[in-house]
């Protein structure tokens, strides 16, 4: 055929469509890699982290050097879809880093079982993580070795609290010594009393606090319970009845994309509960401040934040991983999440050391004891394999509940209950 | 190189004047050449069209007709997912409602704005260059900073607000109350009516002077040379802009995922979902990919059937002078 009459037609033009179709349809399935390529681990975060991460994996070589190790830093938001992608493609990352939707992944079957593997290498989670080390469990299988996991700690503003003759807050508060604190603290228009009631561990630390959950024994979704109720009633109260958190609207006003974690190194709260990370907006303030466990309500209960390393089941380099996810956990590595401030290590040994109780780059004296103290009474947060769906669900379904136009906990978490149930629907 | 190619094709070309096609003229080098470089030169987009484009679409076809999470082999299930999305799935609907509000809204009011625009700068007035810029301007600024902008400015004590404050009303929580973040949305939409702006003033710096004279000297007004002249001229225009302005409103995207992210505004992510931030969630979020594939092709038809309605109705409205003459 001459150039001249190599016409397309319509449907030939359609064909090569099609053809190029079962080409994305086959090439979903293909997967390539061979031994002596290095181990890929994705992580997510910033620039601190790729520091961190990276000074971790070049201890890994250092003390094995038949190990290589790329990793790839992904943007937080953008994580699931890359790793999704990338699995998806045949090609998932050897090491792979897991925080609350691990499920997702076990459950459809992408995530290796470590239980042999940890055996072999007599790493015992229980032993080196405390009651964390089975958190990424799923039918009691192991899926993700905990890396990173600190509670939700109290942070207060020192002066603030000082000028108002209040008690530093402790972990034998209750409900009422709080709320009387806040009342105290806030000064209206200008200084709330506490922030961080709205975010799901936040009022879930509350919930467990009183005896509720939000997933039960059995599987089944409870958040209609009395227990849940009177949490979720309680910190609602705190925004709308009370004032002494800012509302949303009291936030928007604040600037873009403000919350507690900003408002509070702007002093314009007094109190406020996260993570670890609030603190890398501290180094800096000149007020006093310092953290504490979170306060009890029937019993103690906090949420925790963290992240585990796992190993995608398309993964050629299995022993491997397993060997550099060893040492990535050990002491020695987990040193470096602290020393550069990163984040809490998982490994209780190292909570517990000097370095972390006195980080050479804390300029003020905080009593990072407190993180050990709450993992003791971490509560184990449901991590289901509808994990993000629920959690859309929820932020959706007390969406009024938190701008105030629904005020009874009880008949947003009925509705809820009622769109849980539709969602998760075989019990485990 | 096509001297090369020209010989070996020639033969081919000699054989063939025997077949049933006489019409077809054995073409002379020149434009064997020409052909070649056409196809060469075509050939980039030809791939990536279908590579990136056409192939997956027809893939995502074949998904929307299966069960699939991206990890597993796909499971097919027929029908299922379009039967369930159209009968049993609140959210589609909820999402498909707001997607028509938003479209129904704000490409009128993107065309009108954009008009009413063109037709002033077109004014002989001071520093009109300057305005033209400026209107301009605004969609050259990246979607991000326009988006973070618009926090700021819709915020409950935000401009927009206290400039309401001044008439003693009290404006609403644009971003966070419920009814007011479609609008919200819709007034961002309109920010960027400068691109639709600086089309229109092309068009009407083309319209002939003469006819504006020979209207002047019949004793036509103003607004009468505007409906009568300038805005026949202009449907041409108005026809592209209303075409592009429906398949861009259909796909909103960006100005929902970053204006109410859903993490931290879920009421007004709620209150606004569209189309596309709902495919994205299924499909990224849910690992529901043969559910968000079957979305996808519910938008396209959707789509389809918009812009084949404003095809038919073109004879009616739109003006082209070459077929006058």
């Amino acid at each position: 055929m001459t150039l001249g009459r190599a016409q397309f037609s319509r449907r030939g033009f359609l064909g090569l469509g099609a053809a190029a179709g079962v080409i994305t349809l086959t090439a979903c399935g293909s997967s390539a890699g061979s031994s002596d390529k290095p181990l890929v681990m994705t992580v997510w975060g910033g620039d601190p982290d790729r520091k961190t991460y990276q000074a971790r994996i070049d201890l890994l070589v250092k003390k094995h050097p038949d190990l290589k190790v790329k990793l790839q830093l992904i943007p937080g938001d953008s994580y699931p879809q890359k790793v999704q992608t990338m699995i998806a493609g045949g090609n998932g990352p050897d090491i792979m880093q897991v925080a609350e939707s691990v499920n997702t992944y076990s459950s459809k079957n992408q995530l290796l079982e470590l239980d042999d593997l940890a055996q072999t290498a007599k790493l015992d989670p229980e032993q080196r993580f405390g009651p964390v080390g089975s958190l990424y469990t799923y039918q009691d299988k192991l899926y993700a070795i905990p890396d990173r996991s600190g509670a939700v700690t109290v942070f207060y503003n020192k002066d603030m609290f000082d000028k108002k003759g209040i008690k530093a807050p402790t972990a034998e508060w209750t409900w009422d010594d709080a709320l009387d604190a806040f009342k105290e603290l806030t000064v209206p228009g200008k200084v709330w009393g506490y922030s961080g009631a709205e975010w799901f561990p936040q009022w879930w630390s509350l919930a467990y606090q009183n005896g509720g959950t939000i997933i039960d024994a059995n599987g089944r979704p409870a958040v209609a319970s009395d227990e849940v109720v009177e949490a979720l009633q309680w910190a609602g109260d705190l925004v709308f009845k009370h004032k002494v958190v800012p509302s949303k609207a009291d936030y928007a006003d604040m600037g873009p994309d403000i919350g507690g974690d900003q408002a509070f190194p702007n002093q314009k709260v007094a109190t406020h509960a996260n993570g670890f990370w609030v603190m890398s907006g501290l180094t800096k303030v000149s007020f006093g401040w310092d953290i504490a466990p979170m306060w009890r309500g029937k019993k103690q209960a906090v949420s925790a934040f963290g992240s585990g390393l796992a190993i995608s089941r398309t993964s050629k380099q299995r022993d491997k991983a397993f060997k550099a996810i060893d040492f990535l956990t050990s002491t020695e590595s987990q040193a470096q999440i602290i020393a550069s401030g990163q984040d809490v290590p998982a490994n209780l040994e190292v909570q517990k050391s000097q370095a972390f109780l006195k980080p050479s780059w804390m300029k003020t004296d905080v009593d990072m004891g407190v993180f050990a103290e709450s993992s003791e009474f971490v509560f184990r947060a449901p991590f289901i394999p509808e994990w993000n769906e629920m959690i859309d669900t929820i932020s959706n379904g007390l969406a009024d509940f938190w701008l105030g136009k629904e005020r009874s906990a009880k008949k947003a978490l009925t509705a809820l209950q009622k769109d849980l149930e539709a969602l998760i629907k075989s019990g485990a | 190189m096509a001297t090369s190619t020209a010989p070996k094709a020639a033969p081919g070309a000699a054989e063939k004047p025997a077949s049933p096609k006489p019409r077809k003229q054995k073409l002379s080098t020149r434009r064997r050449r020409e052909a070649l470089s056409f196809y060469l030169f075509i050939s980039p987009w030809v791939i990536g069209f279908l590579v990136f484009l056409l192939g997956p679409m027809i893939a995502s076809i074949y998904y929307s007709l299966t069960d699939w999470d991206s990890f597993n082999p796909p499971k097919w299930v027929g029908f299922d997912n379009y039967v369930k999305l159209l009968t049993d799935d609140p959210v589609f609907w909820k999402a498909l409602w707001n997607t028509f509000y938003y479209a129904a809204i704000s490409v009128p009011l993107g065309l009108v704005l954009g008009l009413w625009l063109a037709n002033l700068l077109n004014k002989q007035v001071r520093a009109r260059k300057l305005f033209r810029t400026l209107i301009y301007l605004p969609t050259l600024i990246p979607l991000v900073a326009t988006a973070m902008i618009f926090r700021m400015v819709l915020a409950p004590n935000g401009p927009i607000n206290d400039f309401f404050g001044l008439f003693g009303l009290s404006g609403p929580n644009w971003l966070l109350d419920g009814p007011w973040v479609k609008p919200a949305l819709i007034l961002m939409s309109a920010w960027g009516a400068g691109a639709a702006t600086v089309l229109l003033l092309a068009a009407m710096k083309g319209i002939p002077r003469e006819l504006y004279e020979a209207a002047e000297v019949d004793g036509a007004s103003a607004t009468r040379q505007f409906w009568s002249i300038t805005l026949p001229h202009l449907t041409p225009i108005i026809f592209f802009n209303l075409i592009m302005g429906l398949i861009n409103a259909f796909q909103i995207f960006s100005q929902v995922y970053i204006l109410i992210p859903k993490g931290k505004n879920p009421a007004g992510y709620d209150a606004a979902q569209t189309m596309v931030p709902l495919l994205f969630d299924q499909a990224f979020s849910y690992y529901r990919m043969g559910y968000a594939s079957a979305i996808s092709w519910l938008l396209f038809l959707v789509i389809l059937v918009f812009t084949v309605i404003a095809f038919r109705t073109t004879r009616r409205w739109v003006f082209y002078e070459t077929e006058v003459k």
